[in-house]
């Protein structure tokens, strides 16, 4: 049972806060992301957990016992990172071999020659290479174990760098960018690759990337960090349908979120650009806020449509096609996902006119919280008089 | 004809200027001391055979041995007897220049000792300089403590310092800890190399800290991370140090002459030149060229075996 939880852990550099509190309980066998833009604290945090970095207060457990005071040595836990950093003067077979040796054999064993001559290093030695070899087979290095890492492709160090890790069967693994320095195609095949080693192992891993597809398709759940906090943690489908933040909603997505400033009147009734929507929200006060649509939840209508402008770019991804339609009244284009069919009703200049669903339309405060009590109002309400 | 030729042209006279002095060096070590005065006989000398004066007065015939001697000249006057001794005493001693120069490099002055001398003081003297470097260089580089700018600083400022300006204290304290005409007064000022510090250190600067969080994590502390994992990858560096090092202190004949007074037993390579110093008698050059030539030959072989690694060395171009 090695679950993980991170227990208010704040980290100053001088005189920033890059970690400003940050708690996250992550279970036995869990596979979690923490995903954010560059400089939100993330690898901060996973460093933080290695033990490779002090926090300034808070506290880090692993299966309940606190381990603040551990070296990161002696935290079991493995780490791949973003250079792999292997060893570039050992062979394969010897980066992998590099943390049971240092882990089974005593100082005396580890000398040149000492694991050859002492019986007890040579049954030692042996395991080691059964084990080193094992780890192979499963990533199907095993070709590769004579080779320097400078001879390698960067997703045979990859492997590699993999193999390190799990040789030794550690209480988790932490992953710190591992597929940024791969080619795109490479990636998709990795992607898939240590989302099945996470399933083999039943292992806890915690994953830290800046790439929001990575997130979306391997994690269990999904902690979304910005400016040293964590904004959301949940699985990828509430974090991608049911965002806590704007900010969240803005970032975990394939095509940009339209966001449209919306009116909230003291009843609660929304105005979208200066027209009265079929909306109303419960337990906000009067004020200016924004209403998240994504390209999906847009559809094409008629003259009468909320929101009218005229189309001034599209995107033909083939399967699905992307137009941008300029809105008279706001700063910022609207993207719609439309169907290829659709095509003909979509060349460049022409009005269209758009409508969305109420269902997938989120709501967010002036400061960008989520507002989630949304009501339907009926145009032919009666007044009350 | 290349449009470049004034470029050769500098770049041959300028390798003139740099071999001259070798090329005399050794050719005086091939010819007759008549020959080096005259100035002649090209660069081998005309390789007659010479005639050592010092060990025909060596041999002069006294009383007794022309007594010991009458018995083979029977019948003939003192005076015959000894102008036949010193005949044969001048054919005993007459050699070609060269094996005259060499023989007389390496048995005027026990040259292989000192020799051995010169490998035992350098190989210490740059061993002790890397175990000391290493891991003051990384501490430098890679760990975060309180006063590592001052620190380095203070390296920095060492740097400046000439080895002549702080010679004579130096020679008082070990004088005072009665270490001169010992190895030791050879070795111990130079383990500390500010210069190898500052190297490594800046070596170890372009070496990414993910690998040494992974070793880290690998389960090394930090003096394993020093020999296991920067050691290895800063091969190149150490090398090109080890030449400065190594060259630096093989060729040094200041500080051996100062510490190394009495104890012939300890002099190093250089100080075997000071064996052929002219004294009375005229300066020896051709054995003295022989041993400066005997001296440097031993870098010049290294080198030429080396050449590649130093050269990559030197550029640091070994490391991805």
């Amino acid at each position: 049972m090695t679950e993980l939880s991170i227990v208010n852990v704040t980290k100053r550099f001088d005189e920033t806060d890059v970690l400003k509190g940050v708690s996250l309980d992550i279970a036995d066998g869990e596979f979690v992301s923490l995903v954010g833009p560059s400089g939100c604290g993330k690898s901060t945090l996973l460093r933080i957990i290695a033990g490779l970095e002090a926090q300034t207060s808070g506290d880090i457990r692993i299966a309940g016992q606190s381990v603040v005071d551990r070296r990161a040595a002696d935290r079991n836990l493995s780490m791949v990172f973003q250079s792999y950093a292997l060893y570039p003067h050992l062979s394969v077979a010897d980066n992998i071999a590099v943390p049971l040796k240092m882990r089974r054999l005593s100082r005396l064993q580890r000398l040149p020659l000492a694991a050859r001559l002492l019986p007890s290093g040579r049954a030692a030695s042996r395991k080691i290479e059964y084990d080193v070899h094992q780890a192979a087979k499963m990533l199907e290095i095993e070709h590769l174990l004579n080779r320097k890492p400078g001879q390698l492709s960067g997703g045979q160090r990859q492997r590699v760098a993999l193999g390190r890790a799990l040789v030794r069967e550690p209480a988790a693994f932490l992953l710190d960018e591992p597929l940024s320095n791969l080619d795109a195609k490479l990636r998709v095949q990795t992607r898939a690759e240590i989302a099945q080693l996470h399933r083999r192992l039943r292992a806890t891993f915690v994953y830290v990337t800046h790439d929001q597809v990575e997130a979306m398709t391997m994690s269990d759940r999904i902690a979304v960090m910005m400016g040293g906090r964590i904004l959301q943690c949940a699985t990828p489908e509430t974090i991608y349908e049911d965002p806590d933040h704007i900010d969240v909603a803005e970032f975990i997505c394939a095509h940009k979120i339209n966001i449209l400033p919306v009116e909230i009147a003291d009843d609660g009734q929304l105005h979208l650009l200066d027209r009265r929507l079929e909306l109303s929200v419960v337990g906000a006060g009067r004020g200016v806020g924004s209403l998240g649509l994504r390209p999906e939840a847009l559809r094409l209508a008629g003259e009468n449509a909320p929101i009218r402008g005229h189309v001034v770019h599209r995107e033909n991804l083939g399967a699905e096609l992307f137009v941008q339609v300029e809105v008279a009244a706001l700063k910022e284009r609207v993207t719609l996902r439309a169907n290829p069919e659709q095509r003909r009703a979509l060349q460049l200049g022409s009005p269209v006119g758009l409508e969305f669903d109420p269902a997938k339309a989120l709501l967010f405060d002036p400061h960008g919280k989520r507002l989630r009590q949304l009501r339907p109002t009926f145009a032919a309400k009666p007044e009350v008089a | 004809m290349t449009r470049d030729w004034w470029k050769h042209l500098i770049l041959i006279l300028g390798m003139i200027v740099v071999i001259a002095p070798f090329y005399l060096m050794v050719s005086y070590s091939f010819k007759s001391p008549g020959e080096i005065e005259r100035g002649e006989g090209g660069f081998f000398g005309r390789q007659e055979l010479m005639v050592d004066e010092r060990c025909v007065s060596l041999r002069a015939p006294d009383r007794k041995d022309i007594a010991a001697a009458s018995q083979r000249f029977p019948g003939q006057t003192e005076n015959a007897i000894r102008t036949a001794l010193i005949a044969e005493a001048k054919s005993a001693c007459s050699m070609r220049p060269v094996v005259f120069n060499y023989t007389k490099a390496f048995s005027e002055a026990p040259l292989l000792r000192y020799l051995l001398n010169g490998i035992a003081v350098t190989v210490s003297i740059f061993l002790i300089q890397a175990v000391v470097a290493l891991p003051a260089a990384y501490a430098l580089a890679k760990l975060k403590f309180w006063g590592r700018e001052a620190v380095f600083g203070l390296v920095l400022f060492c740097l400046l310092i000439p080895v002549h300006a702080i010679a004579l204290p130096l020679y008082i304290i070990l004088a005072k800890l009665g270490l001169t005409n010992t190895y030791a007064a050879l070795v111990v000022p130079w383990t500390i190399s500010v210069f190898g510090i500052f190297l490594m250190r800046q070596f170890f600067m372009t070496v990414p800290d993910d690998l040494i969080d992974a070793a880290r994590m690998d389960g090394m502390g930090e003096f394993a991370i020093v020999w296991r994992v920067m050691l290895p990858t800063a091969i190149p560096a150490l090398l090109a140090f080890a030449i400065f090092s190594i060259v630096a202190h093989w060729n040094d004949y200041f500080w051996p002459r100062i510490v190394v007074t009495g104890n012939r037993d300890l002099f190093t390579p250089p100080l075997g030149l000071r064996e052929f110093k002219g004294d009375g008698d005229g300066s020896y050059f051709g054995p003295m060229m022989a041993t400066a030539t005997v001296i440097v030959t031993p870098l010049i072989v290294a080198f030429l075996l080396a050449q590649k690694r130093f050269i990559e060395g030197i550029t640091l171009s070994g490391m991805k």
